[in-house]
């Protein structure tokens, strides 16, 4: 293998990290050739970021070694790592938007004339020069905000590449692109690469990942499966070994009824989904997964009146269902947890008391048209005891509880509404183990008193152990569906689906499994 | 945990102990003609027309917006009111008479509080419908009502409104302004108002974060223009408290008002951020800059130190709010310097 002959830019041995209550890392080896693209994959939690975080000195190991350029670094600090030429690209790239490309390039030295002003043809010139001799050509003197999503990422590395990077971590860097521009990307990626540049390339596409990567290395719950050769592995083989042999940690008894609650017919928002159509019964949960951009996220916003939901025809309990705000889908009986709990879940600095009835005031006031206190802590009262919701007292702040809890009091809060439907966009992110199962018990509670649920998740997992049936969206439409119960119903045959693999790789994993 | 509790309890309630201090430290350097009724009177006096207006300004900040506005439909609706009750006058030194419609007050009263109400609506549209930035809009409205205001007056003082429109303002109940008692119902009633009523609910939770306020159902563009015109609301009353004990209008009325009712607002505890505070921290803000004014007033302090003064105050009181917020998560991160068991 040529490859294995060249340089090693870096060796990370052994990498162990602990955080309070979860292994993080445990044991995990990774070297990097000068002149390769390294995939890195593993579902969420497995721990690329903290592998990642640890690399650029953004965490302290608890034991292993991290050799840099053949120097051996301890404990590495944010600008040890930046001296080392290891330089990180994220999805959304910052930089100065309203400054031109040159003096992004050029930031502090920007050359100056003999009067102490800036030098701007010059400055012009020479990053001009320098993006030349990357093989880039953008405007230099156009504004960065200006730029394309692209552009802006190519930018962002031929930067790093100025000061020295020899290593650059790609983090996601096509999710908000489109095939044309990836193409772009990959083929600039690809040139860097012939002249030495390294990458790390994390993504959840897996196809990307055949396309443009030399070696992979697959971690799953923070131990190191394996590093591959990409040309000896295929998508099903690459997923079986992130998912492993899994035992779900949830079971649930069905409480499906017949009677569809919520109908969504050829539901259509140009770039953001396509003819979705599908059905929730009365006590069914549903589960909802895509990649991001898939569609699965907006279409859970816009059902609740966040968004504009484009044209197609939903029903709910049999009627016409449109909702311009919040507050008309509260009203006629859609009621919407939300990914962002901070953001858009919470009142963080208001206690638990008010955070609960937010969305059932009105059913609460007194004859003088005040807020009756009986009736608001009898209801309060009762989903701190119902959903076991953890706090010193109702009037604690609400954005002082952990995570766990914090999600109960927007189910208390959404609950509260009698809603006939319930969309959850990922109901458990950031939240421990413990609380999980909480979560997966509210819900099947919440699904037993006749609601119809749908699950937004990236979490195959989760989704197996509570849902029903499975959609997954692809690229704006939904391209799959599984039953719980049934013999394809598998997480590699779920992953493969959410990453738009076709039926001809399905077949490939039904060979692997049979 | 207890102990916790405790600094807690004290923590909320520092504003009313730094007005005991500073009480204390007047009657030592004045002496005991400063705890009489008649100093009592006039803190409230001086506390009554920056207290209509701070209930506004803090209903405002409450949503998370700032209004500048007030102090310039104070102006305005001071020479308004004047210019529709008064007879015509010629000018004479800078003084003149109104339009000649003489207007009832019973007429122009309503008025005023119709017309306040409407401008907090402008600003409220402007500022959640055509999504303009807070501050700006309501300066820019300050300067514009001050304009008309001049406009109308011609920079004219008009002296003699009549007496069924002074009673607010000028009007005693024995030894008690009516002003004192009317503003000190106003607290009550909007403390009350704010604490249990649906709309303060929504003031809360729009302010201290917007988006999961619509995520609940709520319509923070309706809250917040609502809290304009509350505001305006209050700037009416104001005006024709002001109006009425002075009995002359002069344009500049109610001018830098609006920094001292934020700094009251702040002083007392609320938040410039939005969704935290109250109507009564607000009122012991009003409170403590009105005793410190009255105070240095009766030591013969210089004027303008005394406005130097009051700048030192709101900085403490900013400095305290910060530290308070500190020691609040030091202690939920067992970081505080009382020995806590670390593990």
């Amino acid at each position: 293998m040529e490859t294995l002959s060249s340089n090693v830019i870096l060796e990370m041995k052994g990498i162990s990290k602990a955080f309070p209550g979860v292994q993080a890392l445990n044991n995990v080896d990774l070297t990097v050739l000068e002149g390769e693209i390294h995939g890195l994959v593993g579902k969420n939690g497995a721990g690329k970021s903290t592998l990642m975080a640890i690399l650029m000195g953004l965490h302290s190991l608890d034991s292993g070694e991290l050799i840099i350029n053949g120097r051996l670094i301890t404990n590495v600090t944010p600008r040890e790592a930046l001296e080392a030429g290891i330089a990180y690209v994220p999805q959304q790239v910052r930089m100065m938007d309203s400054l031109t490309v040159a003096e992004n390039i050029l930031a502090g030295n920007l050359p100056v004339n003999r009067f102490g002003l800036v030098d701007w043809e010059a400055a012009f010139k020479d990053a001009e020069e320098r993006l030349h001799r990357l093989g880039l050509e953008l405007d230099v003197r156009q504004r960065v905000e200006g730029l394309g999503v692209v552009e802006q990422t190519m930018l962002a590395i031929a930067k790093a590449l100025f000061s020295n990077a020899r290593l650059i971590i790609l983090d996601e860097p096509t999710a908000a692109l489109a095939r044309a521009d990836i193409e772009r990307l990959f083929g600039f990626i690809r040139s860097l690469k012939n002249m030495g540049v390294a990458f790390i390339y994390i993504s959840h596409h897996l196809e990307e990942v055949f396309e443009i990567c030399d070696r992979v290395t697959v971690l799953r719950n923070g131990q190191q499966v394996g590093t591959y050769e990409v040309k000896d592995l295929d998508i099903p083989h690459l997923i079986r070994l992130m998912v492993g042999e899994e035992i779900r940690d949830y079971e649930r008894q069905s409480t499906c009824q017949d009677e569809v609650v919520l109908e969504v017919r050829g539901l259509t928002r140009r770039g953001h989904y396509e003819d979705v159509s599908f059905t929730v019964r009365k006590g069914e949960v549903v589960g909802l997964s895509g990649l991001a951009g898939s569609g699965a996220a907006a279409l859970g916003r816009a059902l609740f009146g966040l968004e504009r939901r484009g044209v197609g025809e939903v029903w709910l309990k049999g009627k016409p269902f449109t909702a311009k705000s919040p507050r008309e889908a509260l009203d006629k009986g859609l009621a919407y947890l939300p990914q962002d709990r901070y953001r858009f879940g919470l009142v963080g600095i208001r206690p638990v008391r008010e955070n609960i009835t937010y969305t059932i005031l009105h059913q609460l006031l007194n004859a003088l048209r005040f807020v009756s206190f009986r009736k608001e802590n009898e209801v309060v009262q009762k989903y701190i005891e119902a959903l076991e919701i953890v706090c010193t007292s109702p009037e604690q702040r609400v954005g002082l509880l952990s995570g766990g809890n914090q999600q109960k009091v927007i189910f208390a809060k959404l609950a509260a509404t009698r809603p006939s439907v319930l969309i959850l966009h990922e109901p458990t992110q950031g939240i421990d183990v413990r609380a999980k199962l909480d979560i997966y018990r509210i819900v099947d509670e919440l699904a037993s008193q006749g609601i119809g649920v749908l699950i937004i998740s990236s979490e195959v997992r989760e989704l197996l152990g509570v849902c029903d049936r499975i959609l997954v969206m692809y690229k704006g439409r939904i391209s799959a569906e599984f039953r719980s119960g049934e013999p394809q119903t598998t997480p590699e045959n779920i992953l493969l689906a959410i990453e738009g693999g076709n039926a001809h790789d399905q077949r490939q994993v039904a060979a692997v499994y049979s | 945990m207890t102990k916790g509790k405790w600094l807690q309890f004290i923590l909320d309630r520092m504003i009313w102990l730094i007005l005991i201090l500073v009480v204390i430290f007047f009657t030592i350097r004045i002496g005991g003609k400063f705890l009489s009724g008649t100093t009592l009177i006039n803190v409230l006096l001086h506390a009554s027309v920056l207290g209509v207006l701070t209930i506004g300004q803090t209903i405002c900040l409450l949503s998370g917006n700032f209004d500048l506005s007030a102090e310039g439909i104070v102006s305005l609706l001071t020479v308004l009111a004047a210019w529709l009750m008064l007879p015509y006058r010629e000018m004479t030194l800078a003084q003149a008479g109104g339009i000649g419609w003489e207007l009832s007050p019973y007429i122009v009263i309503p008025l005023m509080l119709v017309l306040g109400t409407f401008i907090g609506w402008i600003n409220g549209i402007l500022i959640t419908r055509l999504r303009m930035n807070n501050f700006i809009v309501t300066l820019a409205m300050q300067l514009f009502l001050r304009g008309i205001a001049y406009v109308i007056s011609l920079g004219a003082i008009m002296p003699g409104t009549p007496k069924d429109f002074n009673w607010l303002g000028g009007g005693r109940i024995g030894a008690i302004p009516v002003s004192v008692i009317f503003t000190l119902i106003l607290f009550l009633v909007f403390e009350f108002f704010v604490r249990y009523a649906r709309f303060g609910r929504e003031l809360y939770a729009v302010g201290a974060n917007r988006d999961a306020a619509r995520a609940s159902g709520f319509n923070p563009e309706k809250t917040v223009t609502q809290a304009y015109m509350i505001g305006g609301f209050m700037a009416a009353l104001a005006a024709w408290m002001l109006l009425g004990r002075l009995e002359v209008s002069v344009p500049t009325l109610g001018q830098g008002m609006t920094l001292e009712t934020v700094a009251s607002a702040v002083i007392g505890g609320v938040a410039l951020s939005g969704g935290s505070g109250s109507i009564m921290g607000a009122f012991s803000g009003v409170l403590l800059l009105s005793v410190v004014d009255t105070g240095l007033n009766m030591m013969e302090v210089d004027p303008f130190w005394i406005t130097g003064v009051r700048g030192l105050i709101i900085l403490v009181a900013l400095l305290l709010e910060v530290q308070k917020s500190r020691i609040r998560v030091d202690m939920l991160a067992g970081r505080a310097k009382s020995p806590v068991v670390r593990s």
